[in-house]
């Protein structure tokens, strides 16, 4: 979805006419896919389906902590149910509305993950997977068995808002907060907070000698972390409609990292696609056809196997997840050429070597077609010709943020800097 | 108070075992293990499958051949999952040890259903009796075999070439192998030994406790954890005193915090990890190793 959004009038001119249409014909008709669907399911259908959002949700916020800051949390499942059972608490014992809880719970989920940050995020290395770990154990065993919280066993009430009572218009709702955390998430990386992020992950020593603040950016980006998986617990809670802490367990948490490996740690495209994979496909497997009638109980002991077995094959042999695989698509809807990543890396390869003696001016730029990225500085074939060809008048596209081709996105920003000095 | 104690050091051997086998992987590959459990669960099931009526082998066979099993599993973990990642980072190779173990977790589901059950000990008998706390001959083996265990490693690390090519892999994997050390060799020894250890914890837990699947993960990961980091995560004496000690601050914890609040082991546990990395991080006896 992200993808669409980027067409800057600048690089529309590079696009033949029937090539920008069928772009926004291709980017068009998955919209519409995705929001007329409901339309033509059932009721009960449209609540399954619901957890793909909120899933997806999830996901974003692992993404946040694995992703860009290259953290990682065994706990969220504290987060979300701290989110659920603060939002149901303040919808039904303080009859606030749920357009204020959200937020509220987002806040708590905020601030949990700001206490945790001070002791796990000033150590080096991944303390914050055991500090996460023993956090959601004390969620699961005592904070979520506080009955004033959480009402015992019965469960906590949490009305959803008048406008969408009915599953289809909830489903709606939960695709809207999708699309607003998708644009959260892109805004943060775009930020100089974002870039200070990815820069940590690449190297926190480096990052912190190029004078990023190092625990407040880890900090920063978990705290952020910890909001989306507030508002992801509140959307959760008024989706049940009944809190209940089994709900929050460690299995579940585990089953959050695996769906965001898979969707590819650091593509907002894939993770939203393989958290609704993760959430749909227990009942999915359950409806099909072809499975035979005396398997369907067997369906849920299954279901942690394949997720265990789909994380470990796509670190192992494809560690860019879904996200990797969706690139050339990704880029094509982008405005750039439909082609594969492997290709275009060699090709990165040989234009990193290639431009030592000053080159004609057509060749050093990118062929018109290929789209730079949105954030790349100007490439090494231009450093080579501005210093090496005598004229030394800089071309006017180059200003107008011309860039690598998208061959190595989420690279960080670092790496890039220190292969521009040795090309 | 002694009671207290004697409790707390009998249920902390177990933590010390677990953790003694994760600073293992920690010195050796720089990875937090989570799958240091899953080696004791799968010695567990193995054996009880064997000891069980069909083949209703001897107990002493059928540790012998759950042993065998999870060192068997390390070994496979280390060949199809630790090594090809060898390269990537750190988040990765931490969430593939997770996965490994709720792939494991899910296999024994799938084979043994979510039942809990009691495995036969190695000996049978009373035990004595220490400040009022009745100690099975069990438990007796576990707090011996810990401390050989400990011992043993201390000495594999400070005293034989081996040993040093295990620390030297673990800080420059490259500088090591061009020194003429086969790291590969040395990242399979490095797992299957902590696998082997940690069938050795599960077998010793397994009759004093009941076991169902993952029980290990369930129960001793997380306070062994805080045990490794208690004692610095580098430091073996560490890892076996901070188990130790994690056992005890478990009993204490049980009798201070009230009744009204659950979950008092959890508690304390958390509380424990909170202070050591807000107060001293590199843990009790860490150093850089």
């Amino acid at each position: 979805m992200a993808a669409t959004a980027v067409t800057p009038g600048t690089r529309v001119g590079r696009l033949s006419v029937p090539g920008i249409s069928a772009r926004v014909a291709a980017a068009g008709i998955i919209a519409l896919a995705v929001f007329l669907l409901p339309l033509f399911l059932e009721e009960f259908q449209n609540n399954q389906i619901t957890r793909a959002p909120v899933y997806a949700i999830i996901g974003l916020s692992m993404n946040v902590l694995m992703g860009h800051l290259g953290q990682i949390s065994l706990g969220h499942q504290a987060f979300v149910g701290l989110g659920a059972f603060v939002s149901g608490f303040v919808a039904t014992e303080l009859g606030l509305s749920f357009y204020l809880a959200m937020p509220i719970a987002g806040l708590f989920g905020a601030f949990s993950a700001f206490l945790l940050g001070l002791v796990a995020l000033r150590l080096r290395g991944l303390y914050l997977a055991l500090i996460t770990l023993a956090y959601g154990a004390v969620a699961e065993e005592s904070l979520f068995n506080i009955r004033a919280l959480t009402r015992g066993g019965e469960g906590m009430p949490a009305p959803r808002p008048a406008e969408f009572q009915s599953d289809r218009a909830y489903l709606y709702l939960s695709l809207i907060v999708l699309i607003l955390v998708l644009v959260i998430d892109w805004r943060l990386v775009k930020s100089k907070a974002g870039r200070a992020i990815l820069a940590i992950r690449h190297d926190e020593r480096v990052a912190a000698t190029m004078g990023v603040n190092v625990t407040f950016y880890k900090t920063l980006a978990f705290m952020i972390s910890g909001f989306l998986a507030g508002m992801a617990g509140s959307l959760f809670a008024h989706w049940q409609q009944t809190v209940v802490s089994n709900d929050f367990v460690l299995d579940v948490a585990l089953t959050w990292v695996f769906m965001t490996v898979v969707g590819g740690l650091g593509s907002r495209a894939g993770v939203v696609i393989g958290a609704s994979f993760f959430a749909l496909f227990p009942f999915i497997m359950e409806a099909l056809p072809l499975i035979p009638d005396t398997w369907h109980d067997d369906v849920p002991r299954w279901v942690p196997l394949i997720g265990a077995g789909l994380l470990l094959t796509t670190l192992i042999l494809y560690p860019g997840g879904i996200g990797q695989q969706l690139l050339p698509v990704r880029r094509w809807l982008a405005g750039g050429p439909f082609r594969e990543h492997k290709k275009d890396r060699k090709r990165k390869k040989q234009k990193a070597v290639e431009p030592t003696a000053p080159v004609p001016q057509e060749l050093v730029h990118p062929p018109a077609e290929e789209l730079p990225t949105e954030e790349a500085p100007a490439p090494a074939a231009d450093r080579a010709t501005v210093q090496d060809g005598p004229p030394a008048e800089p071309p006017p596209e180059a200003a107008a943020g011309d860039g690598q081709p998208l061959g190595t996105p989420k690279r960080g920003l670092l790496r890039r800097g220190f292969r521009r000095k040795g090309a | 108070m002694l009671s207290s104690i004697v409790n707390g050091l009998i249920n902390g051997t177990i933590y010390g075992l677990v953790a003694i086998g994760l600073v293992l992987v920690y010195k050796g590959a720089r990875v937090f293990n989570f799958a240091q459990g899953e080696f004791g669960t799968v010695a567990v099931f193995v054996a009880w499958i064997l000891n069980t009526d069909p083949p209703g082998l001897p107990m002493w066979l059928a540790i012998l051949a759950g042993l065998a099993a999870a060192t068997m599993f390390g070994l496979l973990v280390e060949r199809l999952v630790v090594r090809p990642l060898s390269t990537s980072p750190g988040v990765n190779l931490l969430v593939a040890t997770a996965g490994v173990a709720i792939a494991a977790i899910s296999i024994q589901l799938l084979l043994g259903e979510a039942e809990a059950r009691v495995l036969n000990p190695l000996v049978a008998g009373e035990g004595i009796t220490v400040a009022g706390i009745p100690v099975r001959p069990q438990q007796m083996i576990m707090i011996g075999m810990l401390g050989v265990v400990a011992l043993f490693l201390y000495l594999f690390f400070t005293r034989t070439s081996v040993g040093l090519a295990v620390l030297a892999t673990s800080q420059d994997p490259l500088a090591t192998n061009l020194s003429g050390i086969n790291t590969k060799r040395i990242s399979a020894l490095v797992w299957g030994m902590a696998a082997l250890l940690g069938g050795v914890a599960g077998l010793l837990q397994g009759p004093v406790t009941v076991f169902f699947p993952g029980f290990m993960t369930a129960t001793v990961l997380l306070p062994a954890f805080t045990g490794a980091v208690l004692g610095g995560m580098t430091s073996l004496p560490g890892a076996f005193v901070g188990g130790l000690l994690v056992g005890v601050a478990q009993d204490v914890g049980s009798q201070v915090i009230p009744e009204a609040v659950t979950g008092s082991a959890e508690l304390t546990v958390f509380a424990l990890l909170l202070l050591v990395l807000l107060i001293r991080p590199q843990g009790l006896l860490g150093k850089e190793a």
